[in-house]
């Protein structure tokens, strides 16, 4: 019954999320291909909530797959410091110019992958010097890694003129704005290669949240399965952070409502977990949109404002 | 036949076993204080730990076996399994054995799931079937536990510390699973349970020093228990007949 409710509503949310928004428009005027409304709605607002979808199922499913591979549910690419890694790798190449560029996007795309992979090396190598065998000392790497990559943001924004630290400051804030079809296109492409990937080593990932003993007794070659499947998460959040910047605890927050809805083994809640993380970023920023205010608040405030309580409320019930 | 020539283990500068050397013909008991290196002699077999040597099974060095392979051939159950994810139900768990004999990328056949279904049913475990594994008590998840090495249908299954949280009456039931299954698989059994390792009946390799000392069988006397574990012994209490 509660699963019947929470879905309807969601699928509610987008069907009506398109609709919504600072500019009111004009119902009629949709399918008048002339008029500004129309262009707004085609070319704003329905690219913006399937790019939003998109987003949130990438978010989701990394965190989920973060949680089983590293057998922790504080673990997503936000508290580790791959978003972070990734933000800083677009604010170089923000710094380097290559962010005016015509063919920006890609260039960024490509410098957030990078970002994001490093920061994933880079953890799993000083992970190996870990003494301490708990996820925690993990996580607190990861929350150590994620300070330093700020920090070094602050220094380009440090040695940034005022044109590219407006576009710096804008893209850190986070925003799931977007104009025409290319980038959410690309982003749903990221989306299914995550996808696809998660679920063909749905069994691996089952034995590996077991434990990295359990599945290489069991025939797994575990360092190549997870390293795989860690680049092709960083090569999602990468390019999803290049283009809307960091939006934290999607990643935590709905593999969690996932598994409180549906208490099924990880493999069967691969699929529901990218379609609920979708429709409930949807959902997350058509409440951003639809909030009267100047303009319209960062979507990471709304998914924090979220977040936060329930990263707290998982840390505290950890310790039982 | 498992053979080990001159295995050596060492964690960071620390020796844990120094060049072993010895063949089970057939079955094992490994004895040896805590941190004597039992369990990374356990390992080392099934190749999970770094270690110098040749580890050898049926001739086929361990190191050329390809992940699967050495999954066919050898079940390791731990004495404890800690289940990230708490939905994942018993008849998942065990089916997880036969990840080595499925196509990659595919479901489990209806093969594997029979296999499966069979050998729960054979150890008197269907009611768990639908049961989260994290919901069970200790000697049902090492039934459990045995379960699953069984339905990987390995030849070598390796025992560690099997009865370590578990109650007489639950020893007792995992003593003559164990008992039973060296009519078709070579066992090795790791423990510090006397009662148990007697009760086996296997040869005795103890681990003291690093070194091991191998007894084909006559282990169990006042004087070598006294002389390996420093300790007086009277008697072995626990009856598992």
């Amino acid at each position: 019954m509660i699963r019947i409710f929470i879905w309807s509503l969601l699928s509610f949310v987008l069907i009506i999320s398109p609709f919504l928004g600072s500019v009111h428009l004009n119902l009629a005027d949709i399918f008048n291909y002339d008029t500004l409304t129309s262009n707004i709605f085609f070319n704003l607002r329905l690219p913006r909530v399937f790019f939003a979808f998109f987003a949130g199922s990438i978010l989701s499913l990394s965190g989920f797959l973060f949680q089983n591979i590293f057998r922790n549910t504080l673990m997503t690419p936000y508290t580790l410091g791959i978003s972070s890694g990734a933000v800083l790798g677009v604010g170089i190449a923000i710094k380097l110019g290559f962010g005016i560029l015509a063919f920006g996007i890609s260039t960024l795309s490509a410098f957030g992958f990078f970002g994001a992979l490093l920061s994933v090396f880079l953890l799993i190598y000083l992970a190996q010097f870990l003494k301490n065998t708990h996820q925690e000392s993990l996580l607190l790497l990861g929350i150590a890694l994620s300070l330093f990559y700020s920090s070094a943001l602050m220094v380009i924004f440090y040695l940034g003129n005022s044109i590219q630290n407006d576009i710096l400051i804008r893209f850190t804030m986070g925003s799931l704005s977007v104009i025409g079809w290319q980038n959410p296109l690309l982003l749903s492409l990221m989306a299914f290669i995550l996808f696809v990937s998660i679920y063909m080593y749905r069994f691996e990932l089952q034995l590996l949240a077991l434990s990295e003993e359990q599945a290489k007794l069991k025939g797994v070659d575990a360092k190549k399965v997870i390293l795989s499947l860690l680049i092709i998460a960083s090569l999602a959040i990468g390019v999803l952070v290049s283009i809307s910047g960091p939006i934290g605890f999607i990643g935590l927050v709905v593999p969690h409502l996932v598994s409180k809805l549906y208490p099924l083994s990880i493999e069967h809640r691969i699929f529901k977990t990218a379609l609920f993380g979708g429709l409930f970023l949807v959902s997350c920023d058509t409440i951003a949109r639809s909030i009267q205010t100047q303009g319209e608040l960062p979507i990471g405030i709304v998914t924090a404002l979220i977040g936060v309580p329930l990263f707290i409320y998982l840390i505290i019930s950890k310790q039982g | 036949m498992i053979e080990l020539d001159s295995l050596s283990c060492h964690y960071g500068d620390k020796t844990i076993l120094n060049n072993i050397s010895l063949k089970i013909t057939n079955h094992l008991t490994v004895l040896g204080a805590n941190g004597s290196g039992k369990s990374t002699l356990a390992k080392a077999i099934c190749s999970l730990v770094e270690f110098d040597g040749i580890v050898k099974i049926d001739g086929n060095d361990i190191k050329n076996l390809a992940f699967k392979d050495r999954a066919k051939i050898i079940s390791y159950i731990p004495t404890k399994l800690e289940v990230y994810d708490r939905y994942l139900l018993v008849e998942e768990f065990v089916l997880l054995s036969r990840f080595a004999y499925k196509s990659s990328f595919f479901d489990y056949s209806n093969e594997d799931k029979k296999i499966a279904k069979e050998t729960l049913e054979f150890l008197e475990l269907s009611y768990l079937l639908k049961q989260p594994l994290s919901s069970l008590s200790s000697g049902e998840t090492q039934l459990v536990l045995i379960a699953q090495a069984l339905v990987g249908q390995s030849k070598i299954i390796i025992f560690d510390e099997p009865t370590a949280n578990l109650d007489p009456k639950n020893s007792k039931i995992i003593a003559q699973r164990i008992k039973s299954l060296k009519e078709y698989h070579e066992i090795i059994l790791i423990t510090h349970d006397l009662n148990l390792a007697s009760y086996i009946d296997s040869p005795v390799f103890f681990i003291k020093d690093r070194k091991g000392n191998y007894f084909e069988n006559d282990f169990f006397n006042e004087e070598n228990l006294k002389e390996f574990y420093e300790v007086e012994f009277n008697s072995l209490v626990l009856v598992y007949d």
